[in-house]
This record gives structure tokens, sequence and C-alpha cells, in this order.
């Protein structure tokens, strides 16, 4: 490797030196993990403190806006209590559960035919599949605002249901090709030779093997849904068919009026799924978002 | 939206013999169960008591014609409201009433339903109706909306009378007493005292919170300030009236002279930025609607009770008030339009629109000027009468406009979406641009909007 | 990875030699299933994705009404249009810079999660995870109410050390700052966590060898980390860029363009012409703007990955 083209000048170094760099080395980085830990946890805390006040404590001029002097739970009761919110929840949950479900049965299928199965045009439908994950949503919505007109759907959790996984299944299947070849051959041979089909072959040896891919996707598709915000943007607009994202930004944001304490809440209430699901299961994830780009 | 219009549809089939009957004589039907159904789209109104409000009323007369009335109310946040607009006449499919934004009533008007007998039959009752109305709502010789009572606003200056007194020695409730007269001095409300007041607040550490972005109450407030100036940058035709044009140059420079006086940051600052920025007790006056005072009420009432709504000044052309209007639309291809037509009569009529301005603490402006004269104007307080001049009166001898008139509804749509007006004012104050290519920029993207139709 | 899965089909073929029959029956009916498997990728690919990019190019060449073909009027009126060229620069500012800080913020902490005793390093891992976990939206509002004018809590803080404080949102310069600030934030996770896993995977004996030939840290990282991490590097960046250059919440919420359009990238510059003043034609060209761009950072990716497969090999 490269290591060995260093100049030779440094050699003879004593090993107490060492020692004290190490030492160096560890508190610069537990200094450099708090200060980002400060940084990158400020927003949230501040949302926090800020959804636990009340509107007349929030538009109080004195004071440290980072403490809560008064703490009250009104905020989240106000919204738990609210219908239009509740219906949010309900329907960033329905769309999330649907698109999860289709995008997984879509991507496990195609990936499983991608990495076992060689038909005409494989290669490039999966150059293909690639590509299509870098196409960024903001370059579609201003046709698909036309076409999911079209077909009547624009206000509609359906369109959303429709139009969202063309943001998941890409990087699903991706993800899914990965894990699926580095299943060994001599697997499938085993089970062709033992008379499975490719269903057979799929749901009981490729399936549990690659499970852990299998989760990371779906948490994947799960984030993804969850935290659209485009397309419910240009395609929602009646409150009541609302996902989250969107309700939060565009119905508690009431014009003029002072609601910061309402929309903090409500944006630490829709972003806790998420976070709770990466609190459990965030090593798998890792795992699969990783071995997907360093494997290449 | 097919599952809701199916059901609609189904609701329809079912009681298809009674509609047509319920709609032209609507009280004799009641007895027949359903005289149809009706969704509906509201703007979401920034005054909390405001929906409520709205509920009530169409609660009663849902009941009383037995009609089932989906109620929606939508935000302006963001533009959904208008997005719900631009969505619904682009599928042809969703409410079958909806609220429509200032200019949107044009934009839409081949899609929306002439709603003309209801409006001469609210005529006939209650007189002219505000001529910014019917500039925006009549489109090829039909009215295509019925102007709404629920979010018209004007936007006067609501002022701290107490900073205003300490710093430019103004007594503003004196010029505006909260009776049917101008008071002493009221003559010398004028864009010229106005900006020598501002300067003295802003020195004072209280500047006026006034915003200079994109946002409608920025947009509005300098329409009108151009409106008063005689400024103007299209004409009805849709030719751009920039160049040579002295008195948007006048305009612009004045414009360009207060903004010295503002924040720093007003350049960004949206429709909320203002009320905090009168909330938080940091601002001497700004221009809104009674809601920032509202909220302060609720939340700081030692600012509220030192707050007084006045016109706004005038200039070379007169005093022009910023008049925001929304108008209610009936799409054509919605499914029980005689049943939209009889709700929204009901809902202007006088008795309504006192009921809904009156709940939203006098923040909801009816299109009629013979309506400027309910109770809740004079009673509301602390300070009692603090909203009396809210709505435009005679003796204010203004007149109401809105930002961009008279270009075509069309264009208009756009450029006060652009803000252009507030832009151009930007690039001179905060970008550094001359006059001449402030001017010339403003010329191009008109022309953008102009070209390709 | 796609040259992968296909690579390894290829692979498998010669052997089966002695059940030749078998698998070509196999054979024979194997096209069929696996076209039939992916089916719905390809109805979504196409159907959602190729036939929307398509009928964007058709769509940008329509008038405001859609009544007639004005051919490349469109790209034309925008490419003379002061504040869409505006956009086009602000767009690259906003990716390039945001993209940059992100990188090497990702690099330095995945480097510092790497330095700490293996057993602490799920729990800062978990913490540093947080801003890229929040749906961007919802984050973004907890930042603009830190922005706000009158209430900023971070001019507070600045006012406290009396620093004046800034306008956040209301200066073009500083606006844009906030917006690359924002985007750093949510994005800098993701880059630590690429880094780590890569970092990782070099070898400790490389590092060993190097230190026992003297090297410093800095050449450590410069001969044995930077080498090691390369393509990992280029893939994370580009790929981000992509990202990052089509983003819409942080402005949307943050700014919504403005002051004056300054911070206006393309998605909201599109969605503001496109959707907000009902010029969907023109919006489509717009966004279409950001496809060569795409194009080139795809291209480089691609090529990236299937080299590495190469040398796998």
């Amino acid at each position: 490797m490269s290591a060995t083209a260093i100049p030779a000048s440094y050699t003879g170094r004593k090993l107490g030196s060492l020692r004290s760099e190490r030492r160096w080395a560890l508190w610069v980085a537990y200094a450099s993990l708090i200060i980002a830990c400060i940084i990158f946890l400020a927003p949230p805390f501040y949302m926090l403190v800020t959804s636990l006040k009340s509107s007349a404590e929030i538009s109080n001029l004195s004071g440290n806006p980072w403490l809560v002097k008064a703490p009250t739970l009104e905020n989240y009761i106000e919204l738990i209590n609210n219908p239009l919110f509740r219906g949010f929840f309900w329907n960033s949950i329905i769309i999330t559960v649907c698109v999860v479900i289709i995008s997984m049965v879509v991507s496990v299928l195609a990936a499983f035919a991608l990495a076992r199965m060689k038909f005409w045009g494989s290669q490039m439908l999966a150059t293909g599949v690639f590509l299509t994950y870098l196409v960024p949503d903001t370059l579609l919505f201003i046709p698909l605002y036309q076409i999911v007109g079209g077909l009547g759907l624009l206000n509609s959790i359906w369109g959303l249901v429709l139009i969202y996984p063309t943001l998941t299944v890409p990087f699903c299947t991706w993800i899914m090709i990965g894990y699926f070849a580095s299943i060994p051959k001599e697997l499938d041979e085993a089970a062709l030779i033992d008379g499975a089909n490719w269903m057979q072959m799929l749901t009981k040896i490729f399936i549990p093997v690659a499970l852990p891919g299998i989760i990371a996707a779906t948490i994947f598709a799960f984030t993804v849904s969850w935290a659209a915000f485009v397309y419910p943007t240009a395609f929602v607009t009646t409150p009541d068919q609302m996902p989250l994202t969107i309700g939060v930004v565009s119905q508690l944001i009431r014009g003029d009026t002072f609601a910061w304490g309402q929309i903090m809440a409500g944006a630490l209430m829709a972003a806790l799924p998420p976070v709770v699901v990466y609190a459990f299961l965030m090593d798998y994830y890792i795992a699969g978002l990783t071995a997907g780009a360093t494997k290449g | 939206m097919p599952i809701q219009g199916l059901s609609r549809r189904n609701v329809l089939r079912s009681g298809a013999g009674v509609i047509a009957a319920g709609a032209l004589s609507a009280p004799m039907v009641h007895a027949q169960g359903t005289g149809g159904s009706l969704r509906v789209a509201f703007w979401d109104h920034w005054v909390p008591t405001g929906n409520d409000a709205m509920r009530k009323l169409v609660k009663e007369w849902s009941e009383k014609n037995r009609v089932e009335v989906t109620l929606d109310f939508i935000n302006t946040t963001g533009n959904q409201l208008q997005l719900a607009g631009a969505a619904q006449a682009q599928s042809k499919s969703g409410h079958d009433i909806i609220s429509l934004a200032p200019w949107d009533v044009g934009s839409y008007a081949s899609v929306l339903e002439p709603v003309d007998d209801v409006i001469n039959r609210l005529i006939a009752k209650y007189g002219p109706i505000s001529p910014v109305s019917e500039y925006l709502a009549k489109r090829d010789g039909a009215w295509r909306g019925v102007p709404a009572v629920s979010g018209s606003q004007n936007k006067p200056a609501c002022v701290r009378y107490d900073l205003l007194q300490e710093h430019a020695g103004i007594d503003i409730r004196a010029m505006w007493p909260a009776e049917d007269k101008a008071g002493p001095g009221a003559e010398t409300w004028t864009w010229d005292t106005f900006l020598m007041a501002a300067e003295k607040c802003q020195k004072a550490g209280v500047p006026f919170g006034l915003p200079m972005g994109a946002f409608t109450d920025a947009v509005d407030m300098i329409g009108a300030l151009f409106a008063s100036y005689g400024a103007s940058m299209m004409d009805e035709k849709g030719k751009p009236t920039v160049r040579g044009n002295a008195k948007l140059r006048t305009a612009i420079e004045y414009a360009v002279k207060l903004s010295k006086f503002l924040p720093n940051d007003v350049w960004a600052w949206d429709d909320a930025s203002n009320n905090r920025a009168l909330i938080s007790g940091k601002s001497a006056l700004v221009f809104n609607p009674p809601s920032a005072w509202a909220v302060a009420k609720r939340d700081q009432p030692q600012v509220a009770e030192k707050c007084w709504t006045v016109p706004m000044p005038a200039g070379p052309e007169g005093r022009y008030l910023a008049y925001l209007p929304w108008t209610s639309g009936i799409w054509n291809f919605g499914r029980n339009k005689t049943t939209a037509k009889a709700l929204l009569e009901h809902l202007s009529e006088r008795p309504q629109a006192e009921a809904l301005t009156s709940q939203t603490a006098g923040y909801d402006i009816p299109p009629f000027a013979s309506m400027s004269d309910f109770k809740i104007w004079q009673t509301e307080g602390p300070p009692t009468g603090t909203v009396f001049n809210y709505p435009l009166k005679a003796h204010h001898n203004a007149k109401p406009s809105v930002a961009f008139s008279p270009a075509p509804g069309e264009f208009a749509a756009q450029m006060y979406v652009q803000a252009l007006n507030t832009k151009v004012i930007a690039r001179v104050a905060q970008g550094g641009d001359t006059m001449d290519q402030a001017l010339g920029w403003l010329e191009r993207e008109l022309s953008t909007i102009v070209r390709g139709g | 990875m796609a040259a992968d899965g296909t690579l390894v089909v290829a692979e498998a073929r010669p052997a089966g030699h002695g059940r030749a029959s078998t698998l070509q029956r196999f054979a024979r009916r194997r096209s069929t299933i696996a076209f039939l498997m992916t089916l719905p990728l390809i109805a979504i690919i196409g159907g959602l994705v190729a036939y929307p990019a398509a009928y964007a190019m058709y769509l940008s060449t329509l008038n405001r009404r859609m009544t007639a073909n004005i051919g490349l009027g469109n790209f034309e009126i925008l490419l003379e249009n002061d504040t869409f060229r505006a956009v086009i620069w602000q767009s690259c500012i906003f990716a390039i810079g945001a993209v940059v800080a992100k990188a090497l913020i990702g690099f330095w902490l995945a480097h510092m999660l790497h330095a700490i005793p293996a057993k602490g390093q799920r729990k800062w891992r978990g913490m540093l995870l947080v801003p890229w976990v929040i749906p961007p939206a919802l984050s973004t509002l907890g930042w603009w109410w830190m922005f706000d004018p009158s209430y900023s809590s971070i001019n507070w803080i600045l006012n406290i050390f009396a620093v004046p404080s800034v306008p956040w949102l209301g200066e073009p310069w500083w606006a844009r700052i906030s917006v690359i600030m924002v985007n750093v934030w949510y994005g800098s996770p993701f880059f630590m966590i690429m880094y780590l896993a890569a970092l990782k995977s070099v070898p400790d004996q490389l590092y060993e060898a190097a230190a026992i030939d003297g090297a410093t840290g800095w050449q450590g990282l410069r001969y044995v980390t930077l080498p090691m991490m390369q393509n990992i590097i280029s893939i994370t960046v580009l790929f981000s860029l992509i990202v990052t250059f089509a983003n819409y919440d942080i402005v949307r919420v943050l700014t919504n363009g403005g002051p004056r359009d300054m911070t206006q990238v393309f998605a909201s510059y599109a969605f503001q012409v496109g959707i907000l003043s009902g010029n969907l034609p023109r919006g489509a060209a717009v966004s279409l703007f950001m496809f060569p761009v795409l194009a080139i950072f795809a291209y480089f990716i691609l090529r990236g990955i299937n080299r590495r497969n190469k040398e796998q090999m």
C-alpha cells in the first residue's frame, strides 16, 4: 500500500509520546463529539422546550427562551383532541403501511428476478432501476400533477399511495439485489435438485436468508413515505386527506397567529414514529444502507 | 377524489327528484328528506373563533333546508387554498363551493358558474358592492363568484398609540377617534408624515413593522401605497407601463426611503412576522387586520390595550385602503349549483354577515359599504373602539385598493404570487440596484409573464 | 450493485453440465417468470417515472394555457430572465456549499467516533443521527422558529456574548447561509455513517504497518485512509449532490425563496412558477433544467460503481 511511501525520518519516536498523543486524540474526539451533539440536538431540544410553553410564555420576550418556566402539556392535549390532527396521523399511517407493503412486494420479486434469473434486458433494467433512484421527486412533480389530476386522484391519499413507490421501490430493489446476490449459488442448485420451483426458492431460501436486508429496505420505505413532502404539498390540499408532514406545515401554522407551541408539539409527535423505529432497528438500517453503498 | 365524488353522486341519485325542487324553493322541501349535499371549502379563519361561527351558520342553514353540507376549512399558509383551487380547476372535481383568492376568480372564470342573479338580488337589498370586488369577480360581463364576508379583510394601520405619541408626537387617537368623523389633524395623516414618524420610531428602537417580502400583507400594503401615488405597472390590456412612468418611480423612491427606517430583515417577513413584532412590543405600527391585536389581547394584554387601528396614510392621488377580498366561487362542473347559490346568498345577507364579523372580533369586512356600521367595531376593546376605523368609513375619504390593478387577472395573479411590487423596491433598497436597473428588471419580469400567454 | 447481480448469474451458467436438459427447460420458463416478477417494477418505473419525464418534456413546449406548442419558447424565456439565471447559480452554491460542508463534517465526526473505544460508539452514533431521523420538513420548522426575527433564540445566545443580532432569513447572504446550515445539519449524519462504515472496513494492519514505519496521524490519514475510502467518498458526495441539488423542503419551509428570490432553488422556483402561478409548462421547463446536471452526476456515479466492481473481480 502507499503507506510504504512514508519517509522514514520519523522512526525512533518514543513510546511515551505515542501514548500521550493517543490520549490527546481521545480528548479531541470526545470534545468534538460533545460539541457536535450540542449543535445537533439543539433544534429538537428547543422544539421540545417551546412545545411545553403556553402561548403567553412564548410571546413574552423577557427571560431565557431556552428554558421553560411553567411547563404545560396543553399543546399536546389540544392536538390529540383535534380531530384534524388525528386525521393527519391516520392518513400517514394508511399511506405508509400501503406503500411499505407495495414497495416490499414489488422490490423483492424484482430483485430476485434480477439477481438470479437472467433474461432479455435484465441488465439494462437493473441499471435503469439504479438511475431511477437518482431521479428526484422535484423533477417529476409537475407532470405527475397532470397525470394524477387526469386520474382524478388529486386530493386523495390514494394518489399518494400510487406515487410514493417511485421514491421507495428503486432503492429497495437495489438493496435487495445486493443481498440476494450475496447468497451462495449452491443453495439454489440444491433447491432446484430437490424440485423446488422459483417461488418456493424465493420464500423458503432467499427471504429468510436475506431478512436483514428486507428489514433495512422496509425501514427505508417507511422513512421515505413518512417524511415525503414534495408530492403531498403538490397533490393534496384538502386537510382531511393530508399526511402529517404537510398537515403540520400547512395547517398548524395558522396565518398570523401564535401557535408555535402547537406547531412544535405537532412536529415532535410527527417525528416520533421514525425516531422510535431507529432507536430499535438502527443497526439493521445502517447495515443495509452502508452495505448498499460500500459494496457498490 | 373518486371516492367522495362517487358517494356524492350516489347521494344525489338517491334524492335526484328532490334536488331540483329543493333548490328552487329551498324551505319547502324539508319534509321530503334530503335536499342534496354540498361540499364547501372556506378560508380557514385566522381568528380562532371564525371557523366555529361559520360552522354554526352553515349548520343552521343546512338543517333548515335539509341539505347535507360538508365544510372544509383550508389554510392559506403556503397557499394551500390557492393550490386547492388550482387542483380542482385542473381536475374538474372537488368541492362545489370554494373560496378564491382575489385574482383567482379571473383566472378560473371559464370554469366558474355565473352568479348574477344572486348578486343582483343582494345589490337591490344592500346597495352598491365594493368596486374592488366587482373588478375582480366580474369577468366577460358576468359575476363569477359571490364576494365573501369571511376572510375578506382591510389592512389599515394598527398603531401603538402610546409609542407614536411618545416618539413621533402624533396623537393618533385624536386624529381618528372612534366616531364617524375625522378628528383634528386627520388631513395631515399622509405618507410624508408617516415617513417622518417611521424615522423617529426607528431611532427610538421601536421601528414600524412593515413586511416587504413576498407575502400578502406586504404586497397588499405596497399595492395601496402605489395606488395612492397613482402608480401602476400594467394596464388593463396587459401592456407593461413601466417605462417613463414618473408616478411609479416616485412611489418606488418613497418606499425605498421608508424601508431605511424599518428593521433590516423585513425583506423576509411573512404575514405573521409583523404580528409578532407588534405583540412582542418591539414595533410601534403594523398594517394588519385586527388579528394581531386579537392575539395580543390573548397573550400580551398590556400591548393590546395600547393599540389603535387607523386608516392608511394618504398620498398625492388620495387615500387608499388595502383590501384583500375573498370570493366564493361555484364550479360549473359541480353538481348542485342552485343549492350552492342559495347557501352563498344566505351567508351574504346582513344578519349572517354581522354574525360572522362579530364572532371574529370584527375581522371580516363585508363587500357592501352599507355594512360598515356593525356594532362590533364600536364595542370591541380594550381599548374600546380600537377597531372602529377598521372598516372603510365615509369620513376616511378613502378608496379600497387591490395590488396590481388594473392588470388582467391572469397576469396580475402571477405578479401577485411573485410579489413584483415589493421585489422592485427590495432590488433598490437591499440589492443596491439603481432605479433604472430595477425598473428594467421589472419590465423584463412583466414581459416574461406576458410572453407565452 | 446492478452489475454485481447480473455478473453472478453469468458465472452460474457453466456449472450445470450434467443436468443440461432440466436447466434448459427451466431456462425457457425462467425468462417468462422473471419477466412477470419484474413487471410491477417495470410498470412503476415506466408509468410513473419514464412516462412523466417524457411528458414533462412535452409539457415544457406548450404555452401557459396549453393550447399551442411554442417549441423551446419557455426555455428561451427562462434563460433571458434575470430571476431564473440567479436561480441557476443559487442552486449551485446551495448544492456545492452544503455538500462540501456535509462531507467535511461527516468525515471529521466519523473519525472522532472511530477514535473512541468501541463500546461507547453506539450511544454517540445514536445521538448524532437524530437530525437525520426527523423528517426534514418538520425539523426545519424548529429552525425557522429559531431564526424568527423577533423571537430568535439563536440571537438571544449571540446577544449574551455581545454579538449583534443576525437577520438570519432577512438578508440574502445570511438567508443563503441559513438554508445551507440547516441542510448541513440534516445531512451530515448520513455522511458520518457512510464514512464510519468505510473506516471500519479499512484493515487495522494497514495502520499498524504505517505506525511501525513511523507515520504521523496525518500521514496515516493521507496515505492509508483516504485511498481506501476514495470510492465511498466519491459515491456519497455525488449522490448527495443530486439529492441536495433537488432539495425542496428546507427552502419551502424556511424562506419560501425569499428575500426577493435570493434563496430560490430549482425545485422551489418550479413550484412557484408551475403550480402557484398556474403556469405548468413553464414550471416543467424549470425543473427540466435540473436534468442535464443530474445526468452528469449519475454518469459519474455509475462509472465509479462499475470501475469498482471490475477492481473487485
